[in-house]
């Protein structure tokens, strides 16, 4: 066991260190303005659809949604246009670094969390969903001290008896 | 005033008052003692818990955890180097070299005597002064509180990032989904995309917990897990202050305590920008500053009376105009919407009682903090070497069973991750997550008063430039915007020049 361990995680160093050296540049005011400009465009679109309205309201529903999303258009043209500026004048623009082996361990992260929620919603128990979580991080962390183990389940269903039994939820 | 302050205080000594403020500080000073969780996560993580309880044991609880989070952050940085809160920076500055020196248990209690000071002073100018803005508040109608929420969302947006232009971005996206649910004037329903439960509109609580407690999991991703050893014989000395250290905190606490309060009341500005304010004042007017930055009890004392000074400061826009000085105090607007209490001088008329009752309770606050701090400062010191194993899971525990506890119900669960799904990627993007927090509180006080506003003017948006305190509000929101645009753009050329 403790072989099959040390092979795993030296597998997952040398994974970490591959992904480590990738990086992707992007632009981020561009695209940052890009990506929100379709989104405003995109509200204004199912507008319509998504909120009704009446014929006599003098102000309708709309009113805010649309104001909202006009100033966000009206933002993101602004950074949009600040940095097609620098392009123009060969003006650096501003770069930001994403790392894949961040964004992969953001991911094993975010595993962790959907398998506490799709284990809890799927049994009906929230311990189940706690202790899944508790071995989940400490895995994660490739910790090795026993007593953290039990220390972290234990206040695991401490809480969800704090929740269940004090504060009377019903999970 | 004073025909509140009895009926106030009968409603605030009560055993269930007194316990659950006893509950707040305790959990404020432990989670900003330990370096990477802050004030803001913690009352997002038990607003929840407030959802039961009435207006005034719920406001005691956070209040509890808002105040002693002021002191709290001091605890590590005097200790082990690392600010608890990024507003205690500038009391490590001079607490941990005091602590070098053998003095921790000293340089303990000066920052908890400071901070109790502080907190003091700026709850007694909170019950002061907190009526007066009241009264000047009742005369706007509601084309000038949509000015006054467009001046409190532009403030934040604008200082809450690198870029003005992306916390606008984040303040229209957080109004945006305060959208979502039926509409508050017609109860159409609006952006819910034929999912049933969203009519009710997304809950602030749920929100929250994905967009600032559950991303902060996702972030450990980012850094490194740092072990934070602490040796506690070091806290070991006998505390003692002397006579001549009591004279010389004098000047700078008292002095700290003014400038946190007029940092607090300006909307945007928070206990970090007071904190590094008061410390250079007393810097320079002190008659030692060779001392600073080598174990100051000035410097000590004047960062930490500032960071909580802010505190009651904070509350006075928040309660007389309902505009939050920053994200954490935002959080309290909406656990007091929640009960009904709603910004204004009404607050200060007809829930006069509730009211005063909260306000004196922030002094009562500040005393158990400081009793708390005297009796249980090493219990504190150690929770600051918790490692992050046994916290990070726990944290996401509290975060599921706070987001399931709002409705009952695996649906909220699901939509705080979402949120957090977003908060990572606007992260990524630099956007800034305050603004759409302020987005969220102030989504439908903004949207009511522009919609009221046009139906009085029937549609003409002239209303919104007719009464002189809406062109007073102009004329701050463009200073504001202009002081702004002026200091980032400072901020730039500086940065090149580096």
């Amino acid at each position: 066991m403790k072989q099959w361990v040390e092979q795993f995680n030296g597998r997952m160093d040398a994974w970490g260190r591959k992904l480590h050296e990738k990086e992707i540049r992007i632009p981020i005011d561009l695209v940052t303005g890009l990506v929100f400009a379709l989104f405003a465009l995109a509200i204004l679109l199912v507008m319509p659809d998504q909120v009704a309205v009446s014929e006599k309201d003098v102000v309708n529903g709309r009113a805010f949604p649309t104001l909202l999303m006009t100033v966000m258009l009206l933002c993101c043209a602004m950074l949009i246009g600040k940095e097609l500026y620098k392009l123009a004048t060969k003006q650096p623009l501003n770069w930001k670094v994403i790392n894949i082996q961040v964004e992969a361990k953001a991911l094993v992260i975010l595993g962790i969390l959907l398998g506490t929620y799709f284990l809890s919603k799927w049994t009906g128990l929230f311990v189940v969903g706690a202790v899944f979580c508790c071995l989940g991080f400490l895995l994660y962390f490739r910790c090795r001290k026993k007593s953290y183990y039990v220390i972290t389940l234990v206040i695991a269903v401490a809480i969800w008896a704090a929740f269940r039994f004090a504060l009377g939820v019903d999970f | 005033m004073l025909q509140y302050i009895a009926p106030a205080t009968g409603l605030l000594f009560t055993l269930e008052n007194i316990l659950w403020i006893n509950i707040g500080v305790f959990i404020g000073s432990v989670f900003a003692a330990i370096p990477g969780l802050s004030v803001i996560l913690c009352v997002i993580l038990f607003l929840p818990v407030t959802y039961s309880m009435t207006a005034i044991p719920g406001m005691m609880f956070l209040l509890g955890i808002y105040c002693a989070g002021g002191y709290g952050g001091s605890v590590s940085a005097i200790l082990i180097n690392t600010p608890g809160t990024p507003h205690a920076a500038a009391t490590m500055l001079d607490g941990h070299p005091l602590s070098e020196q053998g003095r921790t248990k000293a340089a303990l209690k000066i920052a908890l005597y400071a901070s109790t000071f502080g907190g003091i002073f700026s709850a007694l100018m909170l019950l002061f002064l907190g009526p007066q803005v009241a009264r000047v508040a009742a005369q706007l109608g509601t084309a000038e509180y949509f000015m006054v929420c467009v001046f409190g969302l532009t403030i934040i947006a604008g200082v809450s990032g690198k870029s003005m232009i992306k916390g606008l971005i984040s303040a229209c996206l957080g109004l945006l989904i305060s959208c979502v649910g039926s509409d508050p004037m017609t109860s159409y329903d609006r952006f819910t995309f034929g999912i049933s439960r969203l009519y009710l509109g997304l809950d602030l609580a749920v929100c929250l917990i994905g967009l600032f407690a559950l991303v902060e999991i996702m972030s450990k991703a980012e850094k490194r897990l740092d072990r934070l050893n602490l040796d506690t014989t070091q806290i070991k000395d006998d505390g003692v202050i002397t006579k001549e250290e009591y004279k010389r905190m004098a000047r700078p606490v008292l002095l700290s305590s003014i400038i946190g309060v007029m940092v607090g009341i300006i909307p945007g500005t928070g206990a970090s920008e007071a904190s590094w304010f008061s410390y250079n004042t007393a810097k320079n007017m002190s008659k030692h500053p060779e001392e600073f930055g080598h174990g100051s009890v000035e410097g000590i004392a004047a960062a930490e009376s500032a960071n909580n000074a802010v505190t009651g400061a904070t509350l006075i826009p928040l309660l007389t105009l309902g505009i939050p000085g920053d994200g954490t105090v935002a959080i309290m607007l909406s656990a007091l919407m929640i009960n009904g209490l709603n910004p204004g001088l009404s607050l200060f008329t007809t829930q006069g009682n509730i009211m005063y009752a909260i306000m004196l309770g922030l002094i009562l606050v500040n005393v158990f903090m400081l009793l708390q701090g005297k009796f249980l400062t090493t219990l504190f010191a150690k929770v600051v070497s918790i490692p992050q194993e046994i916290l990070t899971p726990i944290i996401v525990i509290f975060c599921f069973a706070g987001a399931y506890s709002v409705n009952e119900n695996f649906f909220d669960v699901g939509v705080a991750l979402i949120f957090a799904m977003l908060a990572w990627i606007l992260r990524k993007l630099e956007l800034p997550p305050v603004p759409i927090l302020l987005g969220l509180v102030l989504g439908s006080m903004t949207e009511t008063n522009f919609r009221r506003a046009l139906l009085i003017s029937n549609g003409s948006p002239k209303i919104f430039f007719s009464s002189v305190y809406c062109i007073i509000f102009l004329v701050l929101i463009l200073l504001a915007v202009g002081a702004i645009v002026r200091g980032k753009m400072k901020e730039r050329s500086t940065q090149k020049e580096d």
